[in-house]
């Protein structure tokens, strides 16, 4: 965002156009958040045991507060430039910078340089369809494997300009997902009489008691498993921790920065790069004096009371002796581009050594190997033949499509049902005789959908299975980087101990399925408990699947060679959601 | 495609050798895997509620049903696909009709709507005399066209095979052409296997089992009426 501050123009009517922009584009960063949280309330059960003490929530809600902020941020931008191009010419104030750890201010996020890049088109409308491009991009290798993520810990004192720095990291970096962790975000929920202090500039926000060191040990070991986390979001003006919390998933790069991120062992043992952002101390009491007095309201007086009672023995007491642990020291902050392009190269080399490597170049790499034995081909029959050759003809009207797919659905999961283990029993009949038999060997078998497609799906699993459990996980493609991401996802409860029937109509690189075994994966389901069941399937597809996940059984009615240019099975069905909802460009429907 | 079919190949093909050798070419197996295997286990166990028969029963049915369709002949055709591409399909003839044979027969008639929404479908009423056990057909009506029709004959028990001796008779008699005959057929017996295929040889033969005990509750328990 410090990046894009610096193209602003001076202020003149034409760049009023490019504030709104601005704001509009932290906007839908915000909705993109808040679509996150959406999965907090299924992963809520996760067991860092977020406390989430019930405090009274802020009149206005946090998004609203949020883009206010980032508004108001924008418009003071311009005195802000003039003023401070004075006082000294290199110094850049970033937005971030301006929000103080006092305000209320968000600076955990989720990056995506993909999403960023075109953020702006998050949303692309055309006159048939809304696409949305902005979701999870891959968080593992080409072998569905997690990878260990890059953690960067950043430290510098109040106002050193680490957010500014974070995010120069992130632009320059130019790897899918980055996620930025502040130690903000760890504050103690404070008590009567803290608040109180608070309220007085005397409560020490700068001391390491402020911190709750355990949780934000308990949060990065979890990021840096790549697991996902809930990451509590505090309240600056109640003090304490809001009722919900913001998801967050491991990433290839975890940016966590902080005034003492060196401070905990544990934690200065999890950084796998430690930055020390070095401001000059005038230039740090500058910038809150600036942003304390002229943003907040509050008075010269108590600003200086709280810095030099506070902030700044704080800072040489704690913050300072860390410096000792850093392997870089960036002076000046996020102006040092010297400084941040060795960081980049650094971790750039870093990654490139811990394999992380695009999935679409694998895919191409088994034509011509057997197939692997974790696919079971439904016998070729006459009547699976015929059922291809109506859903597959261009022809086919859509009730017919629909009628002869679920004909065929219905058949993949017959056949999906028989290899989930079975015991041997023997019953009585009414005849009086014994018979021996067999009976499913559990009864804990639930149904996820990826969505659209493999929603059709879900009427035959229930056919079969009476009263099943059905989950939903809505992956799309990114048209920009053709990257699968995940949007949505709800899944049963103890998921990790069922057996998984994972549906989509059609596989073609594999690239959703696998993010969705990913997933399940991520929620504790075995290996070996998940199906993955579809109507048609790419041989590409297949092998980076099992590949990917050996032990998932993948089940097909038939299996085509060639996947085209647009990731299209060939001969295939087409858009198999298209067809059965009704919803192709119009171009193809007449 | 071959290479994929993992599960219990041998063990299939033996048995149906042996199924061959003993009732000739036309009477096939449903190919039993642990789930079909399942579903006859629990129509058969004495325990099931009657929700849950019906619920399994009609499972049974429709993996025989399309079974039996496999049944039918078919020629090959070439259709192109919305990518362009062509696919080397296949397609059915038109001119089939299912009959069932009351009572019991009728259960199977949904499984086969699931599968093909319009196809017309026959009904004969076969009584058995209660003294002499002797089939007699009570009632029949099928489509007008019925000679010139393949026929899936539906009945989902045979312990002797009397009934649908007395039923295919019945399609003869309208002429109805034996090879045009498949008859789909959940549980059998050995006798009742033998006695079809010895009177019928053209006629196909679709079932999913053969045991020497039949479960005989299979109408009552379905429709409720014990």
């Amino acid at each position: 965002m410090a990046a894009k501050m610096q193209h602003f123009d001076p202020p003149s009517s034409a760049s009023s156009e490019s504030d709104d922009a601005e704001v509009c584009l932290d906007e839908k960063e915000i909705f993109l958040a808040d679509e996150l949280c959406e999965d907090a309330e299924h992963y809520r059960r996760s067991d860092i045991g977020t406390p989430t003490p019930q405090s009274p929530r802020p009149p206005s809600t946090e998004s609203v507060i949020w883009s206010t902020c980032v508004w108001q941020a924008g418009c003071t931008w311009f005195t802000e430039v003039e003023s401070l191009c004075h006082l000294k010419k290199t110094v850049r104030i970033s937005k971030s910078s301006q929000r103080s750890p006092r305000s209320r201010r968000q600076r955990t996020t989720s990056l995506s340089q993909s999403s960023k890049k075109t953020s702006a088109e998050s949303i692309l409308r055309s006159k048939t369809r809304t696409i949305y491009t902005a979701g999870r991009p891959p968080w593992y290798n080409s072998a569905g494997q997690q990878v260990e993520p890059f953690v960067i810990g950043i430290c510098g004192g109040s106002a050193s300009g680490k957010t500014t720095v974070a995010t120069k990291i992130i632009e320059s970096l130019d790897v899918p997902w980055v996620t930025l962790l502040s130690m903000d975000s760890f504050y103690k929920v404070l008590n009567e009489k803290q608040h109180e202090m608070a309220a007085h500039n005397e409560y020490n926000f700068d001391h390491p008691d402020a911190f709750d060191f355990e949780l934000l040990k308990t949060t990065l070991q979890r990021l840096k498993e790549g697991r996902m986390v809930e990451v509590p979001i505090y309240n600056f003006v109640t003090h304490r921790r809001e009722s919900r919390t913001k998801t967050m998933y491991g990433a290839n790069v975890i940016i966590f920065e902080g005034i003492l991120t060196f401070y905990n062992v544990d934690v200065l043992k999890m950084c796998d790069m430690k930055v020390f952002v070095d401001t000059d101390a005038d230039v740090r009491l500058a910038r809150r004096l600036r942003r304390d007095i002229s943003q907040r309201g509050r008075d010269l007086e108590g600003v200086l009371k709280q810095y030099s009672t506070m902030v700044q023995p704080a800072f040489y007491y704690y913050i300072a002796p860390l410096m000792v642990h850093a392997d870089i020291i960036v002076p000046r902050g996020g102006d040092n581009e010297v400084a941040i392009e060795l960081i980049v190269q650094h971790v750039h080399t870093q990654l490139q050594l811990r394999g992380f490597k695009l999935r679409e170049k694998l895919a191409h790499s088994y034509i011509g190997q057997p197939l692997p034995s974790s696919l079971y081909l439904l016998p070729d029959t006459p009547q699976i033949k015929g059922l291809h050759t109506f859903i597959r003809n261009k022809e086919t009207y859509r009730d017919e499509f629909i009628f002869y797919s679920k004909r065929l659905i219905r058949l993949v999961i017959e056949y999906a049902l028989s290899l989930l283990p079975f015991e041997e029993v023997t019953v009585e009949t009414p005849q009086g005789v014994l018979y021996p038999g067999k009976r499913a060997a559990t009864d804990k078998i639930c149904g996820v959908s990826i969505l659209r497609a493999g929603e059709t799906m879900e009427q035959a699993v229930r056919d079969v299975c009476k009263d099943i459990r059905i989950g939903k996980i809505l992956i799309q493609t990114n048209q920009q980087t053709g990257e699968p991401e995940l949007y949505y996802l709800r899944l049963p409860k103890d998921i990790k101990d069922y057996k998984v029937i994972l549906m989509d109509a059609t596989v073609a690189t594999g690239a959703a399925a696998i993010m969705a075994i990913r997933v399940l994966l991520d929620h504790d389901v075995a290996e070996e408990n998940v199906l993955l069941v579809s109507l048609l399937m790419a041989e590409s597809g297949v092998h980076s699947i099992a590949y990917a996940f050996p032990r998932v059984k993948i089940v097909t009615s038939a299996l085509d060679p060639v996947i085209n240019e647009k990731f299209y099975v060939l001969p295939g069905i087409g858009n198999f959601g298209d067809r059965y909802f009704g919803t192709e460009p119009s171009s193809i429907e007449d | 495609m071959g290479s994929t079919e993992v599960t219990s190949v041998p063990k299939k093909s033996s048995e149906n050798n042996d199924i061959a050798d003993a009732y000739g070419p036309n009477l096939k197996i449903l190919p039993c895997n642990n789930q079909v295997k399942e579903l006859q286990t629990i129509l058969r166990d004495k325990n099931t509620t009657r929700s849950d028969f019906k619920f399994y029963a009609d499972r049974l049915i429709r993996l025989v049903i399309e079974e039996s369709l496999n049944q039918l002949p078919f020629s090959k055709c070439v259709v192109t696909t919305p990518t362009g591409a062509k696919y080397n399909g296949l397609k059915y003839q038109k001119g089939n009709c299912g009959v069932s044979i009351v009572r019991s027969g009728e259960a199977m008639e949904q499984g086969l709507r699931d599968c093909c929404r319009s196809i017309r479908i026959g009904k004969i009423l076969v009584e058995s005399d209660a003294d002499t056990h002797e089939a007699k057909v009570v009632y029949a009506k099928f489509p007008d066209d019925i000679s010139e029709r393949k026929v899936l004959l539906m009945y989902p028990i045979m312990s002797t095979g009397n009934t649908v001796i007395k039923a295919i008779a019945v399609l003869k008699e309208h002429n109805v052409l034996e090879e045009n005959i498949i008859l789909s057929n959940l549980f059998c017996t050995p006798i009742a296997a033998k006695s079809l295929v010895t009177a019928f040889p053209q006629m196909k033969i679709l079932t999913s089992e053969i045991h020497s005990i039949a479960p005989n509750h299979f109408g009552q328990k379905y429709f409720g009426t014990d």
